[in-house]
């Protein structure tokens, strides 16, 4: 006999499945639990400040070393490059750990058995990954001012479309590599860590993509991180924010974004077809 | 009324055939038990049950709604426990809790797992990591989380597996007060027949991908002719 919605009565315990509220109350949960793992982690707080302190710290001294050949604009155009790409890096990794920890901890089939949409989930881990970030960028970008004078504030109104930019296209190659581990394995973490690293030649984040032979050029012309990255400079430059590039930018955003999500889908179906999904909680 | 519906269900990875032909219901207030040797079936029956494998052919319906299709609504009803999953080892047991709470969109989170914790009887347990907890008192925790939702079905992997014989008693009477006095079904899988016989009120025995026998303890022993379900199962095993 088939039945309808009526037969699922609603209870004093559950929040109407379906209703928004339900669906705050979803999300917080992942973002509630990824803070206190993170509160209960010294390891992973230590982590955030280590690597973008050693990264500011090197390029640093470049830009002095630099500075000093009299090179121009050297040092704010080299250490806005250094917290642009912080942010794209964070973003993306920020994600992609969130969902490995489920893996880790062999909680991953117990997400998958609760009401959380994908899109609950995803949400859950962005929301949770932008606290981290702008915890991250806040204190490279104090350190900068201190160290070395740059504020990151000079850059100005066009730091916001950067940074906006920047965030979603880190958080498209997050659900890539999700999937790309869904698809084959815990074996393709590596992926997690990785798969930013590929865009950082291309894009141009220290130098103009001019300097890329011509192929490339055409291919970093279709990465959303090589508009904000030549828009930074064309900024610091002293030139207006070029609206052009960063609505290209934006485009191609949507356009990473549609597809990271098309990509997991197919691979969740992928993976409860073949079985694979529970075996991530062997 | 039927909570669970699942109509000839198969599964095959690859050339090896996990599921053939499974057709099984629980009613409301039902204990179901599926019990089978190792690589019977029972765990790729029990994921397909809740969405976590699809299966080549078949339907499965909870609360008279498909499961592919109503996923949200569906799952918020429906609870799962098993001990060869984790849960997030760093978090203290509130924090779990919590956790899940929110995840399956309670509406008063801090009241349930109040309740939950009083009812597992783990509130000594709340300020420690899930990390430094003992199996059996991991067990309870993930028992608890089982609860949260007051599902109207109660998916259980080896359920007692890890628990203490005076623990496991208080557990296994719990979940049939639960299901007697609130109607909740309940599906289990057990490698202990004891509790199978004292718990469920129907049985269903998978060999190599099927269900082979079904029906009380009683009346499982009277059709294999033999004493008791530990017999039966050792029978199902070897034959």
């Amino acid at each position: 006999m088939t039945l309808d919605m009526t037969t699922v009565p609603e209870t004093t315990t559950v929040l109407p499945p379906l209703s928004a509220a339900a669906r705050r109350r979803r999300i917080s949960g992942v973002v509630r639990r990824d803070l206190a793992s993170l509160r209960r982690s010294p390891i992973r707080i230590f982590e955030i400040v280590f690597w973008p302190t050693i990264e500011l710290v090197v390029w640093g001294f470049v830009t002095v070393y630099l500075q000093a050949s009299k090179v121009p604009f050297v040092v704010s155009m080299l250490l806005g490059a250094v917290l642009l790409w912080q942010i794209l890096h964070r973003a993306s990794n920020e994600v992609a750990i969130g969902f490995l920890e489920d893996i880790w901890s062999r909680n991953l089939l117990n997400m998958h058995v609760t009401p959380l949409t994908t899109t609950e989930y995803l949400s859950g881990l962005i929301v949770f990954s932008l606290t981290k970030v702008v915890f991250s960028v806040a204190m490279m970008g104090t350190m900068a001012y201190l160290l070395y004078g740059f504020g990151i504030l000079t850059i100005g109104v066009a730091l916001v479309p950067f940074m906006g930019l920047l965030l979603v296209l880190g958080w498209s190659l997050a659900i890539v590599a999700i999937s790309c581990v869904l698809r084959f394995g815990e074996g393709a973490q590596v992926i997690a860590w990785s798969l930013v690293f590929v865009f950082q030649p291309i894009a141009g984040v220290f130098y103009p993509v001019s300097v890329l032979p011509s192929g490339l050029q055409v291919v970093a012309s279709f990465v959303p991180a090589t508009h904000v990255f030549q828009g930074m400079r064309d900024v610091l430059g002293g030139a207006a924010i070029p609206w052009d590039r960063m609505a290209a930018a934006a485009a191609l955003d949507v356009v990473y974004v549609a597809l990271a999500l098309a990509l997991y889908t197919v691979t969740l179906r992928h993976a409860r077809a073949k079985g694979r999904l529970s075996r991530f909680g062997e | 009324m039927a909570i669970l519906e699942a109509c000839l269900l198969a599964k095959r990875f690859g050339p090896v055939t996990a599921v053939e032909e499974v057709s099984l219901t629980v009613a409301e207030g039902e204990i179901a038990g599926l019990l089978g040797p190792n690589g019977a079936g029972k765990s790729t029956t029990l994921h397909m049950l809740l969405g976590l494998v699809t299966p080549d052919s078949g339907s499965v319906r909870l609360f008279g709604l498909d499961l592919d299709r109503h996923r949200t609504e569906v799952l918020s009803q429906v609870n799962f426990s098993a001990g060869y999953l984790g849960l997030p080892g760093v978090l203290q047991v509130r924090e779990v809790l919590d956790a899940f709470a929110r995840l399956y969109g309670l509406r008063h989170p801090a009241r349930r797992v109040a309740e939950v914790v009083g009812l597992l009887d783990i509130g000594s347990l709340l300020k420690r990591k899930v990390i430094d907890l003992s199996s059996g008192q991991q067990t309870r925790v993930h028992l608890a989380k089982a609860l949260l939702n007051e599902p109207r079905l109660l998916v259980l992997d080896e359920p007692t597996a890890a628990l203490d014989p005076d623990t496991g008693d208080r557990v296994r009477r719990l979940l049939v007060d639960l299901a007697r006095e609130s109607g909740r079904a309940m599906l289990i899988t057990s490698h202990n027949m004891r509790e199978v016989e004292r718990m469920c009120d129907r049985i269903h025995f998978m060999s190599a991908g099927r269900i082979v026998a079904s029906g009380t303890a009683a009346e499982l022993a009277a059709d294999f002719e033999v004493a008791d379900l530990e017999e039966v199962f050792l029978k199902v095993a070897r034959q």
